[in-house]
């Protein structure tokens, strides 16, 4: 049978591999992606190992790489995904690469340096010309006046001074616009009257070098006289960190600076241009190296960590790795360390080592079991070789999640939608979508599709097809019959709202509806009384033949481990007890269908009734019996049950104890030779490697550890109480596939009772009722897949995985283990 | 549906019936529509039984034999389990819908 019914054998193999040939071997494992590595190095800090150095230069050039990368996507370039099989490179082309790097980046920081520059100078002549070039009307034309003129006189006399400088003169420069309005009133207050400043918002924007926003600067003019003004005026632009540019009063002159000014810029646009260019074939390099670059140099720095967790042999001569393997893939590595190693002229050896600790689990899986085998690993991955609840998953997860669901309708969609979803999951644009919402859904197709499939058919189990149900057998129930024998005219059924139809009566009742439930219950009031009846004996039926199935998953765990004695004192009281309560509450249940008619309906008995009495061992008189005889049978199964109770708490303990004090009177003769056996014969090259071989392996302690008593008695009270309160507590809840089913079947009725139903039932002409049909139709759409689809059957889902992680799972399942992650240089996409 | 060999067909007794006598043997009744019990059992029984039980035998062999027999069989004990749930619990109705007069008047000429 295939290997996902437990984990695969995994074997703790011990390599030798020469030092010269280590790097190319473990390279090789990586490419592979069989063997995990063991730590041997774990009591070393990172600093002190062997190959740090190596490790370092990795990490340098990694940080090279994600400069370039940065450097490549602010271009707005993309990098190429890197194409062929790119090994490991060998340690000797490390430098080269590095050497390449580096000229690289030094070249990509030179020019981008460069082009900053450079637009940062083209910045500061735009401006220069924009400021020159703005017209700045009243005082230019002031300017042209010769000397102060009566209009000019200032408001004040000017304080008497030695020296009256009444020429005019300007500042010229460009501010920020939101800063123009605080700058033009400080100008006002500190040299109020003494100078006249013209504000003006430039034509065209400029684009900031640093930020690459572009603004619009305010160019201003200001006329001033006086020296002192002067100064204040420039202290006061260069705290407002504007531009201030020379501006000259002779038309003339500063149209001749104007046209200097362009050709300049002009000039710098050129040079500016074929920086660009070289920066772009400077960054086509980049392109073509850097993917395959950072690919080699990732592989190379997980192979130096891996080396890493090697130890040195004393002769060093070589390096000693300890790794998990797969039993199955022994050979597949023998081979691949001989071919790694055949250059070098000693060729590095595996063999395997016995271990105490517990292996790591694997289970290979192919696209389909893989999200189930998911499911159960998200919960706990299971101990080295034990019992794998994913084969049975497969199929009781969706199951149980449909009985939860039921509805044909509802069941279709989800299936179709699934199946699109697998029919086209190898088309690229499927991978490609990053959204992970999407990726969940994706992930999870083939669940979707075994879920949609089982509900479509509890759906039809239930009669339910978007709250619907069909005739497609003639219903069980003749209305007709009941009608004529009963005499219900059309008077009193007028006088009659409601009316049962009665099995007693003959050809009312006409056999139970071959597939599913009877449509006419879809009809009555009283639906609810009898598919609550219906769901709930059948939550505790799928709930104790569950769990028992669950019980008897741990057979297989038990022979397996060789512990043939917890079949007689464990699963033998787990199933007396589960099976005696609730085995036996399921016959009640069945009993009470198959040999209680509508005859008896008056003085049927309540199962309930009878269960409550069985443990508190007392009647009720007026709850008949089912059967004769079921006291006793009743008593006898409750003193079974209690029995195993003191077998299931004391029989293990005991029995280990007992085993323990036998062996401890045995002389300890027989241990070596077990040891001996495990290893398997070892090459005749193997033979320098001597003393090597005794320091490996795990931690040598005795197999027959010391077993403290109380420890192990504690240990199997918790699992008895566990068990039994919990056989209780999990067959009630079982129940939860009752009250989902509920609530599903009601939400969906509610949905088409006050959605559909109103555009159907709506008393307008045809015409209208139709084209009202199309909005009301969406509504009820799109609440079916919201409401119903989505959040209804996340619900669902939730629960049933519940169900099988607690109620499930706990009765033979210990989830404690640990997966083997082998050493790849895969990168995980998912 | 008529009962076979039931001594408290007149409703009175209290005692409980005697033995499983009382499991209906699928005579059909008179009337056009009936049921019979014994019909769908085998044919679903036959049905399930070839899936769970015939049709591991024909699943060609490969490294996923052993999952998907395990599915299969799966398969069907959950579905015929969940049928089989689903008939029994309507063999013996104690109780008959109740319906509303305005179905009564349709599905009485309606479901004949």
């Amino acid at each position: 049978m295939g290997s996902m019914f437990r984990g695969e054998e995994v074997a703790l193999v011990q390599l030798f591999l020469p030092t010269a040939a280590a790097y190319t071997c473990v390279s090789q494992l990586g490419e592979l992606g069989l063997v995990e590595f063991r730590d041997l190095n774990a009591s070393v800090s990172a600093f002190q190992r062997r190959f740090v150095v190596d490790v370092r230069r990795c990490e340098e050039l990694e940080k090279t790489f994600t400069f370039l990368q940065e450097e490549v996507r602010r271009a707005g370039l993309a990098l190429p995904p890197p194409e062929g099989r790119l090994p490991a490179p060998p340690p000797r082309d490390l430098l080269r690469i590095q050497e390449e790097t580096d000229r690289l980046a030094l070249e990509l920081r030179d020019v981008r340096g460069n082009q900053q520059e450079l637009r940062a100078q083209l910045y500061q002549l735009q401006l220069h010309e924009a400021v020159l070039g703005q017209s700045h009307g009243p005082p230019l034309a002031a300017a042209h006046t010769d000397g102060p003129s009566s209009e000019r006189s200032p408001l004040l006399p000017p304080p008497g001074g030695p020296h009256q400088d009444l020429k005019v003169n300007f500042v010229a420069g460009a501010v920020e616009p939101h800063k123009a309005a605080a700058l033009e009133r400080l100008l006002w207050r500190a040299c109020r009257g003494f100078l006249i400043a013209s504000f003006q918002e430039m034509e065209q924007q400029l684009q900031d070098p640093v930020t690459g926003e572009p603004t619009r600067w305010m160019t201003f003019l200001i006329s001033y006289w006086g020296e002192q003004i002067g100064q204040k005026i420039r202290k006061i632009t260069a705290c407002f960190h504007c531009h201030v540019f020379p501006f000259l009063e002779q038309e003339g002159a500063r149209q001749g600076a104007l046209q200097q000014l362009q050709q300049q810029s002009q000039e710098l646009q050129e040079v500016l241009g074929e920086t660009e260019r070289f920066l772009s074939q400077v960054l086509g390099r980049v392109q073509q190296l850097l993917p395959a670059g950072q690919l080699q140099i990732r592989k190379m720095k997980a192979v130096y960590l891996a080396l890493n967790q090697c130890s040195v042999s004393s002769t060093h001569k070589c390096l000693i790795a300890e790794v998990w393997c797969a039993v199955r893939d022994l050979p597949t590595l023998q081979q691949v360390l001989q071919a790694s190693s055949s250059e070098v002229g000693v060729s590095a050896v595996a063999h395997r080592i016995p271990c105490q600790d517990m292996p790591p689990t694997l289970i290979r899986t192919n696209r389909f079991t893989a999200s189930f085998q998911g499911i159960v690993d998200a919960y706990g991955v299971g101990r080295y070789q034990e019992v794998n609840p994913a084969p049975y998953t497969i199929i009781t997860f969706p199951f149980l999640f449909a009985v939860m669901f039921g509805d044909v309708g509802h069941g279709l969609l989800m299936f179709l939608f699934a199946l699109a979803m697998v029919l086209a999951e190898n088309q690229p644009a499927m991978k490609a979508m990053q959204n992970e919402i999407w990726q969940t859904f994706f992930g999870g197709r083939y669940l979707l599709l075994l879920m949609g499939l089982f509900s479509v058919y509890t759906g039809f189990i239930y009669n339910e097809c978007f709250s619907r149900a069909t005739t497609i057998f003639p219903s069980g129930w003749s209305v007709a019959a009941m009608a004529n024998q009963s005499g219900w005219s059309d008077a009193y059924l007028a006088q009659h709202p409601v009316l049962d139809l009665d099995p007693n009566v003959s050809g009312v009742f006409l056999g139970p509806y071959p597939f599913g439930i009877d449509p006419v219950w879809s009809l009555a009031t009283n639906h609810l009384r009898f598919l609550n009846s219906f769901k709930m004996k059948m939550s505790v039926i799928l709930g104790v033949v569950h769990m028992a199935f669950g019980v008897v998953l741990g057979v297989f765990n038990h022979m397996h481990f060789g512990q043939s004695h917890r079949l007689l004192l464990e699963t033998l009281p787990e199933l007396v007890f589960l099976l005696g309560l609730f085995g036996y509450l399921v016959f009640l249940v069945v009993y009470k269908w198959l040999c209680f008619t509508a005859v008896d309906s008056a003085t049927a008995p309540s199962i309930l009734i009878h269960f409550i009495n069985m443990f508190l061992f007392s009647r009720s008189p007026t709850n008949r019996p089912l059967y004769s005889g079921q006291e006793v049978v009743q008593y006898v199964l409750v003193v079974l049950a209690l029995a195993t109770v003191p077998v299931l708490l004391l029989g293990t303990p005991l029995y280990l104890l007992r085993q323990q004090r036998r062996r401890q009177r045995r002389p300890a003769g027989g241990q070596n030779e077990d040891k001996a056996k495990l290893i398997d014969s070892p090459d005749a090259s193997e033979s320098d490697w001597g003393p090597d071989e005794e320091k490996a392996g795990c931690s040598e302690d005795d197999k027959d550890a010391e077993l403290v008593p109380s420890e192990i008695f504690m240990h199997q009270a918790i699992h008895t109480i566990e068990f039994c309160l919990g056989c209780i507590s999990n067959t009630a809840s079982y129940l939860r596939l009752w009250a989902l089913s509920l609530a599903h079947a009601q939400l969906s009725e509610v949905l088409w009772a006050m959605v559909m139903r109103v555009a159907l039932n709506s008393d307008l002409a045809v015409g209208v009722q139709a084209v009202l049909l199309v909005p009301i139709f969406a509504a009820f759409a799109v609440m079916t897949v919201a409401i119903l689809l989505v959040m209804e059957g996340l619900s669902a889902f939730l629960h049933a995985l519940r169900l099988h992680w607690v109620e499930f799972q706990n009765k033979f399942y210990s989830g404690n283990g640990y997966k083997l992650s082998p050493f790849t240089f895969a990168v995980e996409d998912e | 549906m008529r009962m076979l060999s039931d001594p408290c067909a007149t409703g009175t007794c209290t005692a409980a019936p005697a033995s499983l006598t009382c499991i209906p043997l699928g005579i059909p009744a008179s009337a056009m529509t009936a049921h019979s019990f014994a019909l769908p059992v085998i044919v679903f029984t036959t049905f399930w039984g070839l899936i769970g039980i015939a049709g591991p035998w024909f699943v060609p062999k490969g490294p996923n034999r052993g999952v998907i027999i395990t599915m299969l069989v799966a398969t069907a004990v959950c579905c015929y389990l969940f049928w089989l749930i689903a008939i029994l619990a309507q063999l013996n109705p104690l109780f008959g819908p109740q319906l509303k007069n305005e179905t009564i008047w349709y599905v009485r000429f309606l479901w004949e």
